[in-house]
Parts: structure tokens; sequence; C-alpha cells
């Protein structure tokens, strides 16, 4: 790989690549900062421009605008609580009480610190020790992804603001959501009452747009006129000072650690990185009693590990020229479109060229800090729009993003009803981010238990005598036990005084 | 594009000079309908067509995408339009013809007007490179030895990926011995089958090129030039229908399109599937053009959905 970086250097470090590589970014950037247009939407966006270019400039601009969204996505969730991805979900719940403390300067500098590390830290990763980590991957079959998934879930637990009931809930809600549509194992449509805009299920992106923006809106709009509290007031991005991270450099590696990882497998993505990390941020950090009123540690968990997804997704991507997720697999297309065949050889065979892609990738993760700066800058004057032109212009975006995904007029269907429906669970008191984790694990959690059913012959005990699975699955249930374990001790403590 | 409109000016005036087809189209956009997400094969297919499609016909020409429900939410969105001409779908023999069949969706045989076929490519059965399988005879052999051991993998139920798998096993008489194991998708799939957790899969000869897997059979007429010494299924013992299993797709109107729009859609596909530019692409990204006319593609295709019958109840959809 080094022997190559000459010519890697050659064919990243021309006019075009770096043409490329700042507008790409700055594209993503925005791209995911609009609601409804979440990581995959934008890379489709500037898919049909990669067919003319060459091969480097086509990976790479696909590369700048899919790093460059994950971050994006981090700006609306702070500033409209409004997570442009799913994997920004778990950044709204410290960013938005931050921002609403008139503190969304420097929520947005956290955010934008621990995307630059944990991205870097990312490509880092990929370039020494790819073929190691894709050795890992395999080793997670559907019966170590189950496991996974299933410690995943717990985290509704450490979501749950207010009342952990309601919070369970919200999660069996969000997993009855996923259930709608094709079963995964047969084919046969589940809840789908013979309409065949239900047969492809929820669309993801519509529900979770419906529940945290348009509920938003509504939410704004049932207020008073005289309750409506301000928008945030932003000015642009305030970055931590460095005596500010003291006591939070622990929480960052991990965060970094966990992105890193989670992403290397393939099928579980960055949404999952985001709340396990936050989960155990909540766990383990100093901090960890602030989290939900707007900590910067919270963020700086769910940012750090999302970003640093990006890097992992792409190391089986790369070494095994196996897909982990849809944009990886939109690249291993385009890469076929221009004469490369993906596959294990990849690299061995296209030094220079997966060179250039690497480096590309630490370069666009360098740009996000300079970037982010400006474009907040220029984006601060459009929050400082009266409160209904605001709404409007979100409720606006949220269609138009939600309709292009798919094309199906259905999908605005479902976001309105969703937002409506986030809208009264929400004046209840149900919080909306476990919703989002039954969603997004509970198909994978039901896929993978099924097929580790397949593979073992209806045994679920077999599933214990895999070691990997084995500790995750005692992880989640510490993790499910241990607040039960404190209640109890602090009762007994109360009856013995 | 001020080269392609030029173009397209000229061709449009060659066709009124000819007076052969409907004088008035096409005046608008013509939508071509990828039934998958962006990116996927079928949405670069489409995108690769377009502009040749769009120099043929003198006309903008766009792909729209409408995913979900296996390709059938695009198709049951389409069937219901009116047949103006100018919205077509891409669809893949499962989406034509087997979907309809296994489920409850609005369409079916005659819901469609057929343009033209465009691609064509059969499936092959192979191993990772790591399976001690040579040769189909192998597969034999373990599975009857060891009934319930041995697992194929898809892409998903009902995908082309199963039904190959279906036809193989199917046609050798040990469905009951092997177990199936559906994922989201091809890439889990084949991360499974380098893993070891699957032992088969089955897809076109375009996954041949990651050189990490070795094919057992090919369920084509003859031997491909590119693997000459791997067997048709024929060869191995699989009966007619189920030796034959191509991953074929096309372009569709919905039904009652009149004659005259056909022929000129029909017209400009071939142009476009002919074009240098097109054969290039194709050539790129591996795809095996197979391009059928309206009425040769029309009795092709209700050959299919009927032959499929047999592969829809030996893989018990």
């Amino acid at each position: 790989m080094l022997s190559s970086l000459p010519d890697a250097f050659a064919l990243l470090f021309n006019i075009e690549g770096i043409l490329v590589l700042v507008l790409g970014t700055v594209l993503g950037i925005i791209l995911g900062a609009m609601p409804g247009i979440g990581s995959t939407v934008a890379v489709a966006i500037v898919l049909p421009f990669t067919l003319s270019m060459g091969q480097a400039p086509a990976i790479i601009l696909l590369l700048a605008v899919y790093a460059g969204s994950v971050y994006g996505g981090s700006i609306a969730a702070i500033l409209i609580n409004t997570p442009g991805t799913p994997q920004s979900a778990a950044t709204c719940l410290d960013g938005y009480p931050m921002a609403q403390r008139g503190e969304a300067g420097l929520a947005l500098g956290w955010a934008t610190v621990a995307s630059v590390i944990g991205g870097l830290v990312s490509a880092v990763v990929l370039i020494f020790a790819a073929p190691e980590l894709a050795a890992f991957a395999l080793e997670f079959g559907p019966i170590e992804t189950f496991a996974l998934i299933l410690l995943g879930m717990t985290c509704i637990v450490s979501v749950s603001t207010g009342s952990v009931v309601k919070g369970l809930l919200s999660g069996m809600i969000g997993i009855f959501l996923s259930l709608v549509g094709g079963d995964p194992i047969t084919g046969e449509f589940r809840f789908t009452y013979d309409k065949w805009q239900l047969y492809s299920g929820f669309n993801l992106l519509a529900v979770v747009i419906g529940v945290f923006a348009l509920s938003e809106v509504l939410i704004r709009a049932s207020q008073k006129v005289n309750e409506v509290s301000d928008l945030v007031s932003f000015k642009g991005i305030v970055l931590p000072k460095l005596s500010d991270w003291s006591g939070r450099v622990r929480n960052l590696v991990k965060s970094v650690l966990i992105g890193n990882v989670i992403g290397v497998l393939p099928g579980t993505g960055a949404a999952t990185a985001a709340f396990i990390s936050y989960a155990e941020g909540r766990r383990s950090s100093r901090n960890s009693e602030n989290f939900g009123k707007g900590e910067p540690d919270g963020i700086v968990s769910s940012e750090a590990a999302n970003n640093a997804v990006t890097g992992g997704a792409l190391v089986p991507t790369m070494a095994l020229g196996i897909p982990g997720d849809a944009i990886t697999a939109v690249m291993l297309a385009t890469l076929t479109l221009h004469g490369i065949t993906p596959g294990p050889k990849l690299v061995e065979d296209n030094p220079a060229l997966i060179g250039a892609i690497f480096t590309g990738f630490f370069v666009i993760n360098l740009l996000l800090l300079p970037l982010g700066i400006l474009l907040s800058r220029i984006a601060a004057p459009v929050l400082r729009v009266r409160e209904a032109y605001m709404m409007t212009a979100i409720v606006l975006l949220c269609a138009v993003g939600i309709y292009f995904v798919r094309g199906n007029p259905f999908d605005l269907l479902v976001m309105g009803l969703a937002g409506v429906g986030g809208f009264i669970l929400r004046r209840q008191g149900f919080p909306m981010a476990p919703l989002v984790i039954g969603m997004v694990l509970g198909p994978t959690l039901e896929l993978t238990l099924r097929q580790g059913l397949i593979l073992k012959d209806g045994n679920f005990l077999a599933f214990f005598q895999s070691p990997i699975a084995l500790v995750l699955i005692i992880a989640a249930t510490i993790a499910l036990c241990l607040p039960l374990i404190r209640l109890g001790l602090a009762r007994t403590r109360q009856v013995a005084q | 594009m001020k080269l392609t409109s030029a173009i397209g000016m000229a061709f449009g005036a060659a066709l009124a000079a000819t007076g052969a087809v409907a004088a008035d189209f096409p005046e608008r956009p013509i939508n071509l309908i990828a039934p998958f997400n962006a990116g996927g094969g079928t949405d670069l297919l489409l995108r690769g067509l377009a502009p040749h499609f769009e120099e043929a016909v003198g006309e903008n020409v766009f792909v729209s995408n409408m995913s979900g429900g296996s390709g059938t939410v695009a198709a049951s969105a389409l069937q219901g339009q009116k047949p103006t001409g100018y919205q077509m779908a891409y669809m893949s023999i499962t989406v034509s013809t087997i979907q309809p069949q296994i489920k409850n969706v609005p369409y079916g045989v005659d819901s469609w007007t057929p343009i033209c076929s465009i691609a064509a490519s059969p499936t092959m059965l192979f191993v990772s490179n790591d399976s001690p399988f040579q040769s189909m005879e192998d597969v034999v052999a373990a599975v009857n030895a060891e009934p319930g051991k041995y697992v194929f993998g898809s892409s998903g139920p009902g995908a082309i990926t199963h039904l190959s798998m279906v036809s193989a096993f199917s046609g050798l008489d040990l469905m009951d011995k092997v177990k199936h194991l559906p994922f989201k998708g091809s890439g889990p799939a084949i991360k499974e089958l380098t893993a070891g957790n699957i032992h088969f899969f089955g897809d076109t000869e375009l996954l041949m090129k990651r050189g990490d897997f070795r094919p057992l059979m090919v369920f084509n007429a003859e031997r491909l030039d590119s693997f000459p010494d791997v067997p048709t299924a024929t060869e191995v013992g699989i009966a007619a229908p189920l030796n034959e299993l191509y991953l074929w797709g096309g372009l569709f109107a919905p039904a009652g399109l009149e004659q005259g729009t056909v022929d000129v859609l029909a017209k400009a596909c071939d142009d476009a599937v002919h074009s240098d530019g097109f054969q290039e692409f194709a050539n790129n990204s591996g795809t095996v053009i197979n391009h059928r006319g309206p009425e040769e593609f029309n009795a092709f295709f209700r050959a299919q959905y009927d032959a499929n019958k047999a592969l829809i109840s030996a893989a018990g959809l």
C-alpha cells in the first residue's frame, strides 16, 4: 500500500480531485442537514454525476457526500430537533436541549470535533488494519449479529427520558411498525390488508421525520403565542476549549471504538452504533446524570460513533468486496461500472486507486472541520427568519425529501400520520428515540433470530455456544438488570434506615 | 446536451419524413422507472441506457426510482396508469412473472404492453473457493450422505438467487435435504458464503469476476464460453423446465398502448441497445445484452410466465 502512495497522490491531488473533495463534502453537509434527506438519498442524488467521471473522482465524490451527510445530519438534529438521518436521532437527545439553553453554537462545536475525530480515526484504522478487521467481520454470523442487536435493544432503557415504561411501549410501537411488509424468511405479506402501498412496509425515514420533525412543528403550533420560546439563537460554531475536554476524553475514545467496531460489521449500521455508544456513555460517563438535559458527552457519544462507522463500513467493502449497507453497495456498483470488479483482490489489484480512495477519505474528514464552520456561518442567518416561515420550510423540506427517496406518494401520508401520532405520544410523555431504535433494530433482530434458528434447527440454546454471542447476551442481560439491582439496593438501604 | 438535442431533432425530422409513426409522439419527456433503489443493478442499467434512449427517441428521457416490495410497488403503481407511452418500467423475471403468481398484487400477465427485452444472463450455482466440492456429483453425494446439514443462501425469498437454488436442488430431487437461509440482499449472503455459514449460492456470471467463488453448474442451453469446463444443468441431470434459468429484464408499458407508440418506443429501444455507447456500458458492467422486439418479447414473456409455475411450486412459494 505505501509503495503505491505516489501514484495514489497523483490520482487524488489534481484539480478535478481537489474540486470533487471540497464540493462533495460541502454538498454532503448541506444534503445531510436537510431534514428528510438521509445519507443514502444524498449519495443517490450525486450518483448520476459519477458515471462520466474517472474511477478515483467518482468514488471520492460518493465518499465525500457520504461522510459529509453523516456529519450534516447533526446540524439539523441540534438546531431544529430534526435528525436528517436516523443515525443522528441520538444527537437530538442532548444537542437540542443544549441549543434551547442558548448554547447551539457550542453544541455544534462538540458535534463537529467529535465527528472529525471519529472520522479521522476510522480512516487511519481503515488504512492500516482493514484486512485484520475484515477477518473479524467474518466471525460475525447471524447468531452473533442477533446478540449484538439484542444488546442494542437494551439502549431503549437508556434513551427513555422520563418513564422507562413509556420508553418500552414506544420501542414496541417501533418494532411493530417494522413488522409491516414482507416477511424476510417466507416473503409473505404481513399486516398489509391487500394494500400494495404497504407491501414494502413503512419507510423508516418517513416515520423518523414524522415523529421528530413534524411532531415538533405541531407542538410549537399548539402552544399559545406568548408561550412560544424563540427559536434557538445561533451565530456559528463555537469550538469547545481544550480545558473543556478534561474528563471527557475517555468517553470520546470509547465512542470512536464502538463506532469503528460496529461499522465493520455488515448489516448493523450507523444508527445502531450511535445508540449503543450513547447508552454506554450514559452508563459510564462522569456526567451521566446530565444525559438527556443537554450534556456535551451525549453529543460526543453519538457523533463520534456515527462518523467512525463511515470508515468502519468501508473495511468489508474494500477488503472483501462485501457491502455493509445500501451506501457501500452503491460504491461497489459504481466501481463495477468503471470496469473494476469488487472482490477480495480489490486492494491487491488496484493499489493506487485504493490508496487514493483511502487518502481521500482521510482528507474528507479533515475538511469537515473548516467546511462545517464556514457553512454554519453562512447558514446562521437562515435560522433568524420568523418561526412560522421556518416551520413551513421544515415541513416542505421534509415532504420533498421523503417523496424523493422512493417516489411513493404513500410515504407522504405515512410521514403525516407519524407526525400526528408522534405529537399525541409526545404530549403524553412518550419519548420518541426508543421508537426509532425499535424500528431500526427490529427487522435485523427478527431476521438474524430466525436465520440462527434455521441454522441451529430451532435450538435456541445453541446460540450460547458461540463465545461472541454469549458475551454479548450476558452484556445485554447486565445492561437490563443493572438499573433494577441498583433500585433494589437503594430500597433495601431505605428499609434498613 | 446541445448535441443530443440536435441529433434528436435531426432524428425527429427523419421520422417525420418517413411518416410511418404516430406523428405527435413523443412530445414530452419519457420516464423510465426502476422498481428498485438508486444504485442497484437495475437502476444503473437504466441510467446507462437512458442517454442512448434519449438520443434515439428524440425527447428527454429520465430515470426515476420507486422501490419496495421486491419491485411490486412500482409495478402495482404503473399497471393502473393510462397507457401513454411516457411511462415504462424495467421489470425483471421476478417482478413480472414470479411475484404476481405468488403474491396478491394488482397486476398479472395481461397488465402489460411489452416493449423490448434488454438483458438476460444465465444463472450459475457456485461455492466458495475453499469448499471441498469440485463438481455437482460431490454435492449430490454429500447432501445424500448428511441430509439437513447443507445450507443454500439467497438474497431474499422469491429472488432469482432463491429460484436458481430451487432449480438446482429440486431438479436433483434434493430439496428436502438442504436448508434455505434467506438474507436481505446479496451482500450479506455473499459474506456468509465466504465465512462458511452457507455452502451454495446462485447468481449470474457477474459475481464470478470476484475471483473467490467456483461455479459448478450453469442454467443455460449450452456451456458458457467463459467457463468451458462448467457443465450445464441438463448435463448434470436436471430436466426441463428447471434446467434453464435466466435473469432477464426489459421495458414494459401498461396494457393497451397503441401500436404506433409501441413502434416508436421499440425502434428507439432497438437503436439505444445497439448503440456503441450502450454496448461499451454493457461490457463494463457485465450486462449480457439480449434484445427482443415487442412481438418476440411478448411471446417470450408469456411463455416464461407459464414455465415459471413449475419453479414456483418447487420453491413452495
